[in-house]
């Protein structure tokens, strides 16, 4: 941040700064240089956007969402819907709220051409024709001219820009344990901390504004005196974490808070989950504004606003003013203008039924006409006619706020979960001793809370009569972000839009960026006003989290998207291996040509790294049992050193997974597992296990990556493999088909070879401890160099899988392929007496009538068609389709595995499919599922 | 029931006959009976009604309790009241109560993210949805309210070969149907939304899209409202804040049902509520295989418009379009496990936004302003349950999942074709309760599961 | 995010687990007629009440074990080891 010192020195170009203020947060040695729209501006350090240009003179920043009218500030706060600017890449930014920093370019948003002359301004002269929800009733006809008006509306978005290129920036997350979690840093919520703290806990506090202090910051000098104490305390005190630009926006079931933080060195923003055991709400309260007509003119303001910008910034905010006050806020607004020199043309007193009734202007205001029908001339107004809670944390704990009519405002209900306690000005009023007393008891019951022993007594706070005030004899605006007016409310009432809820979604009252914050509680007064109810009988909108809004940022973090790679990647990668996306796994796609890579195993011998096939190591003298449960064939019988194919069928008997199962010893097995359904089955038979047959002794352990796989595979495997191997005897007679063994491979002692053969040629799966995969694999390639050894990737093996008619589960079957469908009716044994899905095998078996998997080759042998391609009968029935399907190289043409219906079955059969260009083309079934040795003469040669 | 109009359907035990007023009944009509006040919506009357300062008439009205009607729906959203519309629109049948224990659309009918689309994959799920686009497209002028429906065209990413599969798969299918839907590659997705990464150097590449033109998002309150305006103008009851708290059966058949404000008599009553599905059934006894889950939803400030078509992504779990005000609305898959809470959850936000990253980086500044959740009643194929009960009198709209929005008014049209007739019309034959019983699942789990 | 006490590990944020669904019986594969062992497969309570279910410790122990918890509130009241575990227990001697 650069920074211009000039000691003392006030800043020429402010003419409405004032001289140094008691409770003044700004460091006038450090002035900030920034654009506003283009121009040249300054503030100081400490200052927010808002009140750095308010400083210099600005009274408008911004234009309203539909009639395009000039907008000032009105509560100087966060929340505050008339200063949220774009600066830099960052959209709708609350520059209220948001510390000046040196060199940025800020510029207001939705304005056309410029802030000061919008034309769009046009639509206020029509306004009577576009009242909330017009474009209900128009653009109705002709419809198809809906898409041109719809972008015309468009036009009219509100908000920022973001560009496709704009940086992602660097965003955080953080996990926080505490014992109490205290939202909010005013007199309530530390003396809570405070409290909490000194029974032992750990708490977490956690302030919005960028220090703590809540409105005593802005107040008198005794509230100055008295906040500067408790942040001592607050600093002193053993156990409190303190994070101010930060808020708590959300709490969730069993107490999982959100606090977003804003002031995270190199951190755009942060996202803390803190799991508390109780949490505190000690927001405050937001002053309210009050209905009539021009109240949103700049010039406009709450007295909150005033005090804030009076005490914190030395703003003055206006030359001339009239205060309308119903509390002593109010009241005290007006020493804080005299202060800072302020004419004050009129104190209208609401609590004697003084009122305004419209306040007048052009671009900003320049008189207010009072309920007795006098004017004035002013250009500024400040409103002090009442709070609302924000009780937004306790309604996201279950709480439905409860209207007081004494009191003019709603309260906590009650109704929040039990691990949730509010504080201070959320329910009550009081002086700061009575606040401070609050915020203690609620901090020691918050600590106490769970633990055993009575809970510490809460006192009442007492709830001050205040005039309800809401909306004036004029209508006015309800909703400066959305630019609703209580006539609109009116209306929509009318119309049969008679509940909160239906006119929110009407006339969008509430559902801009301050979500109802200011607007609510105007917004049911109003409807109440309109259905001739109390505002109790009206109640609230459901408030939803965020309490503020959070970045995409935050909320993505530094972003953990997995990924899983083998011990060979690096390997694959060196040699320019085309990376392949597979679930969770990044695999060697192919290194360039599939189609050699195919012709080099059928000829020569290759390898394919497989590590990401499931493994599971199955111990126990019960594992044959679980094997028969699991699988619709029978295991009973499995020799020690033998290999059996299985399929998983879930309890609807579609199938669910497959995989080769060997015996290593009397009560150890392996099972593999498809790569994709390695975590599925795993769970899988541990439900068996745990929740049905809790009695069998089996002990799952998974080796998926313990294990390097590799595959090699070709007619001089043997011979390659013969080269490296110590203790096994790899002869046809001694090693055959579909059998394990254990050995030494390569210097590497506990490899486990499975003579299996998914591509069809002679194979070796080969599974090598995971910290020597990478030299085994180098080493096969250094010896078997003169047999013409080379990788080959996905693709090849998925080639030549297709050649031998193998089927892939999830691409030949489907959500719905029980076995049967699948053209296993060799392996499911029906005769067992249980095994998953065996009910409704039996009955697909006896009912018949299901498409079946086939082998299929187009006629024009040179047409691939694609897969998913549709077989047809007439014009668009459907019979069928293509699941998998290639060009072979092994025995250049087309081939396709595909489902058929029940008719088309026989071999032979011509079915008609269309591609997706809608050619239609004729495909013929074949005799069995593999292309290529259907026999299997070379893999068990 | 030969007097009646026939549908084309099959014939549907446990649909008792109900008189229909002779001869209005025109199915493809929407015209017959006459509005009693019915506000003609124009940019004309919009002028009129602002030079002269005067109010519109109510939207739709309030009435007491008759003792008796002659269909009773549960459930004053899409589904419900497009029941009601088409029972008085198409078939003359108006002494129709619509009943809701809150306010009209105040369930998943507002809070869905309003997209609709009929890309799915099995020819039934196509026919079906492809019905509904085609209802929406003519809505507007039909209500004579405008429920903005924006075709702008609806993307389905596919990261990996297996859902490129798939979305060809669908692209097929829609193809035999008749359905504007095509396979496009990553040159043609950037071109259409120019703030995707479609690099190869993401987590999740894009391989492809689903491109789906006709796909697009819509106002759904408008859509509500627009369903119980036209309803309440051909003399159809809505009735808010009144709860069903029982169903009376006698018999095997359904006399009425108990309400919080007193009993209404009716020979038929259609279960058309989401997230309550099952405890309405089982009012009367009738198991629906049906898991309740929330789904969430989120929206964003707005920024000025710069994503003009609706975009999914089935890997990552989202989906996301932007309204013409600017904000993003987003959804996700519904939640891990079964609950009736709407209170929603930093973890669905969290994800999303991850996800939402990787697709379109650049708009990590935008902020979440605020999140909501919907009950979505999961069925074991992603796919209704439309029809008959073994309740006679008893009838099922129910079993929505993420999909019911974008149905509403395809299955309201079928539902009053099947009450006025007496006939479960052809294109909601599949749909049937039976099928669990009878193992004749419907093939959508693959499309449905996320691909909104 | 809700916390799932395992009756192994304790408690912990329910993204470590998977919920199975309600805890059901199986029925016997070899008598099931057609209806009863689709009314297992499909057919759920639903309740909107306290239901008895079956979690997954995925990320932690790798156990199932039964879960009673509120559908409305999501409060967890018990949790305990699968229904035929206890019973194996009950049965030794």
């Amino acid at each position: 941040m650069s920074a211009t010192r000039v000691a003392g020195a006030q800043a020429t170009s402010a003419p409405m700064r004032l001289a140094a203020q008691p409770g003044e947060v700004i460091d006038r040695s450090r002035r900030l240089a920034f654009t506003w729209n283009g121009r040249p501006a300054e503030g100081f350090a400490g200052d927010t956007i808002a009140s750095a240009l308010a400083a210099s003179g600005v009274r408008v920043f911004s234009r309203s969402f539909k009639y395009h009218k000039p907008r000032g500030l009105l509560s100087a706060t966060y929340h505050d819907p008339n200063c949220t600017l774009q600066v830099g890449d960052d959209p709708n930014v609350r520059a209220a709220h948001r510390r000046l920093s040196a060199g940025i370019a800020v510029t207001s948003e939705n304005t056309w051409p410029s802030l000061s002359f919008d034309v769009r301004s046009a639509n206020r002269l029509v306004s009577r024709f576009l009242g909330a929800g017009f474009y209900y009733k128009t653009f109705i006809k002709p419809q198809r001219l809906w898409p041109a008006y719809e972008k015309v509306l468009a036009r009219f978005a509100p908000g920022g820009i973001v560009e496709p290129d704009s940086p992602h920036g660097h965003f955080d997350k953080r996990y926080v344990h505490v014992e109490v979690c205290v939202a909010g840093g005013g007199p309530a919520g530390m003396t809570a901390a405070l409290a909490a703290a000194a029974a032992g806990a750990r708490v977490l506090l956690v302030e919005e504004e960028p220090e703590l202090g809540g409105h005593l910051r802005y107040g008198t000098d005794a509230d100055r005196a008295a906040a500067a104490e408790l942040r001592a305390a607050v600093a002193a005190a053993e156990g409190i974490e303190v994070m101010t630009d930060a808020v708590v926006t959300g709490r969730y079931d069993d107490n999982w808070v959100a606090v977003v933080q804003r002031d995270v060195p190199g951190v755009f923003e942060r996202l803390c989950k803190v799991r508390a055991r109780t949490l505190v709400v000690a927001p405050g309260l937001i002053e309210r504004p009050y209905v009539f007509e021009g109240n949103d003119l700049p010039g406009v303001m709450l007295s909150s606003a005033v005090a804030r910008l009076v005490n914190l910034y030395a703003v003055k905010p206006g030359q001339r003013a009239v205060v309308l006050s119903a509390n002593p806020e109010g009241d005290a607004a007006v020493d804080d203008l005299r202060r800072a020199g302020v004419e004050i043309a009129r104190v209208l007193d609401a609590r004697t039924g003084a009122n305004v009734v419209r306040a007048e202007g052009g671009r900003v205001l320049r008189r207010v006409e009072l309920g007795d029908g006098s004017k004035l001339d002013c250009d500024l107004l400040v409103t002090a006619v009442g709070w609302t809670a924000p009780t937004s944390l306790l309604n996201f704990a279950g709480d439905r706020p409860v209207y007081d009519p004494d009191a003019a405002r709603f309260f906590p209900g009650g109704q929040h979960a039990a691990n949730v306690f509010p504080a201070g000005g959320l329910c009550g009023d009081g002086s700061l001793d009575e606040i401070v007393a609050h915020g203690r008891a609620v901090g020691a019951a918050a600590a106490a809370a769970g633990a055993a022993g009575t809970r510490p007594p809460i006192p009442t706070l007492a709830r001050r009569p205040h005039p309800a005030l809401f909306r004036s004899t004029t209508h006015g605006t309800v909703d400066w972000s959305e630019d609703v007016s209580s006539k609109d409310l009116l209306a929509a009432a009318k119309e049969g839009y008679d509940s909160i809820e239906l006119v929110k979604r009407f006339t969008t009252v509430t559902m801009g960026p301050s979500q109802g914050k200011l607007e609510s509680v105007n917004a049911v007064a109003v409807m109440s006003e309109a259905l001739h109810q109390t505002i109790a009988e009206t109640g609230t909108t459901v408030w939803r989290p965020p309490y503020v809004p959070i970045t995409l940022g935050a909320l993505a973090g530094r972003g953990f998207e997995n990924t899983r790679v083998s011990p060979m990647h690096g390997w694959h990668v060196a040699r320019g291996a085309r990376p392949l996306v597979a679930g969770d796994w990044i695999r060697p796609d192919h290194y360039g040509d599939p189609a050699a890579e195919v012709n080099n195993v059928r000829t020569n011998v290759g390898l394919i790294d497989v590590t990401p096939l499931g493994k599971l190591d199955l111990r126990g003298p019960d594992v044959a049992k679980l094997l028969g449960l699991v699988y619709v064939n029978k295991w009973a019988k499995l020799a020690v050193g033998a290999v059996r194919y299985g399929v998983m069928c879930g309890e609807d008997g579609v199938v669910l997974d497959d995989g080769v199962t060997g015996r290593l010893g009397d009560d150890h097995y392996l099972m593999s597992t498809t790569s994709s359904g390695a975590a599925t089955v795993w769970e899988w038979v541990e439900n068996w296990l745990q929740t049905e047959h809790p009695e069998w002794q089996v002990h799952v352990t998974p080796v998926t990556t313990a294990y390097a796989s590799m595959n090699i595979a070709g007619p001089k495997s043997r011979e390659l493999l013969g080269r490296l191997i110590v203790g096994v005897d790899l002869s046809a007679e001694a090693f055959p088909y579909m059998h394990v063994r254990q050995g030494r491979v390569a210097g590497v002692n506990g490899c486990f070879l499975w003579r299996i053969g998914f591509t069809g040629e002679l194979s070796y799966e080969l599974h090598v401890p995971a910290a020597y995969g990478l030299h085994v694999w180098e080493a096969c390639f250094t010896a078997g160099a003169d047999l013409g050894v080379a990788p080959f990737g996905v693709e090849a093996q998925r080639i030549m899988r297709l050649e031998k008619g193998h089927f892939i589960v999830g691409q030949d079957t489907d959500g719905l392929t029980q076995a049967f469908g699948a053209d296993l009716d060799w392996l499911v044994k029906l005769d067992k007496d249980d095994f998953a899905g065996k009910p409704e095998l039996v009955w697909q078996q006896a009912a018949g009538g299901y498409q079946r998997l086939v082998g299929l080759q187009p006629v024009d042998p040179h047409i691939v068609p694609a897969e998913a391609s549709q077989l047809v009968e007439g014009a668009k029935t459907i019979v069928g389709r293509i699941t998998s399907s290639r060009m072979s190289p092994t025995l250049g043409r087309a081939i396709c595995l595909g489902f058929v219906a029940p008719h088309l079955t026989v071999p032979g059969t011509l079915v008609t499919c269309q591609l997706p260009d809608r050619r239609r083309i004729p495909v013929r079934v074949t005799e069995h599922l593999a292309h290529f040795d259907p026999d299997g003469e070379r893999l068990r040669g | 029931m030969s007097d009646q109009p026939v549908g084309s359907g099959v014939p549907a035990r446990g649909v008792p006959a109900i008189r229909i007023p002779t001869p209005t009944a025109s199915p493809n009509g929407s015209r017959n009976t006459k509005a009693r006040y019915p506000a003609k919506y124009s940019a004309l009357s919009l002028f009129t009604h602002g030079l002269r300062g005067r109010d519109w008439p109510r939207m739709w009205r309030r009435h007491e309790l008759r003792p008796s009607y002659d269909v009773v729906i549960v459930g004053a959203g899409v589904h419900g009241l497009a029941t009601a519309y088409y029972l008085a629109s198409n078939w003359g049948i108006t002494n129709v109560a619509v009943l809701d224990k809150g306010y009209v659309g105040g369930g998943g009918s507002g809070r869905n993210t309003a997209i609709v689309r009929a890309n799915y994959l099995t020819p039934e799920g196509v026919r079906f949805y492809d019905r509904s686009v085609k209802l929406y497209e003519n809505l507007a002028a039909d209500l004579n309210f405008n429920v903005m429906y924006s075709q702008r065209g609806h993307l389905t990413l596919a990261h990996n070969d297996s859902s490129l599969r798939t979305m060809r798969w669908r692209a097929e299918v829609n193809k035999l149907e008749g359905v504007d839907t095509e396979v496009i590659g990553p040159d043609a997705i950037k071109e259409l939304v120019p703030y995707m990464d479609t690099s190869d150097e993401t987590r999740y590449p894009i391989l492809g899209a689903l491109y789906h033109p006709p796909g697009g998002i819509i106002r759904h309150d408008a859509v509500n409202w627009g369903y119980a305006r036209g309803a309440d103008i051909r003399g159809v009851h809505i009735h808010q804040e009144t709860e069903v708290t029982g169903i009376d059966v006698e018999a095997g058949r359904v006399t009425g049902v108990q309400t919080t404000r007193g009993r209404i008599a009716a020979p038929i009553v259609v279960n058309c509520t989401a997230g309550w599905a099952t405890l309405i059934s089982d009012m009367v006894g009738v198991k629906m295989p049906i898991i309740t889950h929330p789904l969430q939803a989120a929206v964003t400030e707005p920024v000025k418009v710069f994503l003009n078509a609706v975009v999914v992504s089935g890997t990552l779990h989202v989906y996301v379009s932007q309204t013409d005000r600017g904000e993003l609305v987003f959804g996700a898959s519904t939640d891990p496990y079964a609950s009736y809470s709407t209170r929603g959850s930093l973890e669905f936000t969290e994800e999303l936004a991850g996800h939402i990253l990787e697709l379109m980086p650049s708009i990590s500044k935008m902020r979440v302003l605020r999140q909501w959740a919907g009950l979505c009643d999961i069925t074991p194929d992603f796919s209704p349950i439309m029809g008959i009960t073994p309740v006679e009198g008893f009838l099922a709209d129910v079993g929505w999942g993420t999909y019911g929005f974008k149905a509403g008014p395809v299955s309201g049209e079928a539902m009053a074709e099947l009450i006025a007739t007496g006939r479960t019309p052809e294109i909601i034959a599949s749909f049937d309760l039976a099928r669990f019983a009878e193992g004749r699942l419907v093939g959508e789990k693959g499309a449905a599961a996320v691909g909104h | 995010m809700i916390q799932v006490s395992c009756p192994w590990c304790g408690p912990r944020n329910s993204s470590e687990f998977r919920y199975v669904g309600e805890s059901k019986g199986r029925p016997d594969p070899n008598a099931a007629t057609p209806e009863e062992w689709r009314r297992y497969l499909y057919v759920k309570s639903n309740p909107a009440d306290w239901a008895t279910e079956t979690w997954y410790h995925r990320a932690g122990c790798r156990r199932f074990f039964a879960v009673e918890r509120h559908t409305v509130s999501n409060e967890i009241r018990e949790t305990r080891r699968p229904a035929a575990q206890l019973r194996l227990e009950g049965g030794a001697p």
